[in-house]
């Protein structure tokens, strides 16, 4: 069996934990709880015949005064970077993270979350969807959408 | 491995460590009885240890580089694990031997994410408030006894300002635009607190409104309503500015030490339109001659009726040459135009340039005397008074 490290990464309270505990447990709150410092969780799957444990790891977002430690960066072979569809602020400072996490990790690994969906009009869900690209996927926890499709696709991409 | 044994004894009477001893492959060689309430269970000998401290997934050659550097220290902190906050880091103890230690720091991690928490969540707030001020349809800003605070965004884009660092470097002393005796905005709230006051900025007329938010800070709020004394301002049968308005704007102009120019336009004969063709026809002609003059003045400059066939134009940011130049342009377009009924109309015109020290009313008797002598010199003629 092989390990797997992949980190999910955006600004804080854009809905990294809720994705995590939507795949792992398949459960939502939507009761606001900041993550501090790290957490792992384990998933195992099995992709074109490979089994793999993979470990997902929730880290606590970047706000204005407290950029993430690029310490937790190292290893990683994959990343889910994530930003709330409905605070232009954090799709704005994807760039930036993506930038950091390339930097220490240059062969990675990522797509993108534009995550809360579910509070986009439909109208706005079309005209969001028209400038997505290949690994972009837009998201929610709340409503179960995308989310396992968005940590299948990563680790295809890690395993290819 | 004694001296080990009595380093580690001391660490562990504190209560805030447990270790796991490691081989060179990363395999359990020991570990301290407590360890079990942070991993879930307690690591067996010859176990791998990224069984238990996966964290250490994907940093498998540097830690191992631990044997050969020596001391070097692999670290990790703030972990989450089985509800509690741990530090782990991992050092070298001998050639075959490497230490895990997990430093239980829930207690001063839960304070912090607790600050973290109320600090997250203000920052969101705050952020709802920003776009909430500044989607606001009116100027806000928020200003202690000689400082402006804070300002909305409606408010830094009329005054031409980047941000509210460059707002607070900057002296705008908007009291200053009320009354001349008003010194600070400590004395601006007394005196809009009363009565709600009416402000012109800029040629915008606004309503300024006040509330405390604080002893030592009040909320200003600037409603535009031009379009609310539209009528007030202007002239039933030109739409143009009245007389008074155009005063006010020169008065606030020479208080901010900015020079302009004076024109006053005089149609010539017009009483003998009014007389020959009735006052029908001299209404239509004051229109067209209103028409044909704002196709030759700027936006920012100002148009108005004194009275009769008496018109102002006050016009700033230009050289005596400009000015020259262009009411001489006017001149001629009103004396090319064809009247209808009434055939050919001339204008005079005189003008002054605001001197040093000079007040509205010594302006507009200058500006006023020089029409005067146009008018004397033959008319359908300009007189500029420099000073």
């Amino acid at each position: 069996m092989i390990r797997k490290k992949i980190l999910l990464i955006g600004d804080f309270g854009v809905g990294k934990t809720s994705l995590i505990k939507r795949y792992i447990d398949n459960e939502f709150s939507d009761q606001y709880k900041t993550t501090i410092g790290v957490k792992i969780s384990k998933k195992l799957l099995v992709v074109n015949s490979i089994e793999c444990e993979l470990l997902i790891w929730d880290i606590e977002g970047a706000t204005p005064i407290k950029k993430i430690p690029s310490s937790y960066f190292k290893g990683a072979s994959g990343a889910i970077f994530v930003c709330d569809v409905s605070r232009e602020d954090t799709k704005q400072n994807l760039n930036s993270h993506i930038e950091n996490f390339l930097s220490v990790n240059p062969s990675s690994k990522y797509v993108i979350a534009y995550n809360k969906i579910d509070l986009l009009s439909e109208k706005q869900q079309l005209a969001l969807e028209q400038t997505l690209s290949d690994n972009d996927f837009m998201t929610s926890a709340k409503s179960d959408i995308n989310v396992i499709k968005l940590f299948k696709v990563l680790v295809k991409d890690m395993l290819l | 491995m004694r001296n080990i044994q009595i380093v580690l004894n001391a660490i562990l009477s504190k209560n805030i460590f447990e270790y796991i001893l490691v081989d060179t492959d990363l395999n359990v060689l020991e570990s301290s009885s407590g360890v079990d309430r942070y991993l879930n269970a307690r690591p067996k000998d010859g176990d791998d240890i990224l069984e238990y401290i996966p964290e250490f997934v994907g940093n498998e050659d540097e830690i191992k580089k631990i044997f050969v550097k020596r001391y070097c220290l692999f670290t990790l902190e703030t972990v989450h694990k089985n509800g509690y906050y741990l530090n782990i880091s991992i050092e070298y103890c001998d050639a075959q031997t490497a230490i895990v230690l997990l430093h239980n720091v829930t207690a001063i991690t839960i304070n912090q994410q607790s600050l973290l928490q109320y600090s997250n969540e203000s920052t969101l707030l705050y952020n709802t408030l920003d776009k909430v001020l500044n989607n606001q349809n009116v100027m806000i800003f928020v200003a202690s006894k000689n400082h402006i605070e804070f300002a909305n965004q409606k408010f830094l884009d009329y005054f031409d300002i980047e941000d509210l660092e460059m707002l607070k470097n900057q002296k705008l002393d908007i009291y200053k635009y009320i009354n001349k005796n008003i010194k600070d905005y400590d004395q601006l709230y007394h005196y809009v607190l009363d009565e709600e006051r009416e402000i012109i900025l800029k040629n915008d007329v606004f309503l300024l409104q006040v509330s405390k938010i604080e002893a030592t800070h009040n909320l200003f709020t600037l409603t535009k309503i031009t379009d609310i004394s539209y009528k007030a301002n202007r002239d039933y049968l030109t739409g143009l500015y009245r007389k008074n308005y155009l005063t006010e704007v020169g008065e606030q102009l020479i208080e901010k030490k900015q020079r302009f120019a004076l024109v006053v336009l005089d149609l010539d004969n017009f009483k003998n339109i009014n007389d020959t063709y009735g006052h029908l026809v001299g209404d239509n002609v004051l229109k067209r001659f209103v028409y044909l003059v704002k196709q030759k003045i700027r936006k920012n400059d100002i148009f108005a009726r004194w009275g009769g066939e008496e018109f102002l134009l006050l016009m700033k940011d230009t050289t005596p040459m400009e000015i020259k130049e262009r009411i001489e342009e006017i001149r001629k377009d009103i004396q090319m135009y064809n009247f209808d009924i009434a055939g050919s109309v001339t204008c005079s015109f005189g003008i002054a340039c605001l001197k040093e020290q000079e007040d509205m009313d010594n302006l507009l008797y200058r500006a006023d005397k020089a029409l005067y002598e146009a008018k004397n010199s033959g008319k359908n003629r300009i007189v500029f008074k420099m000073d």
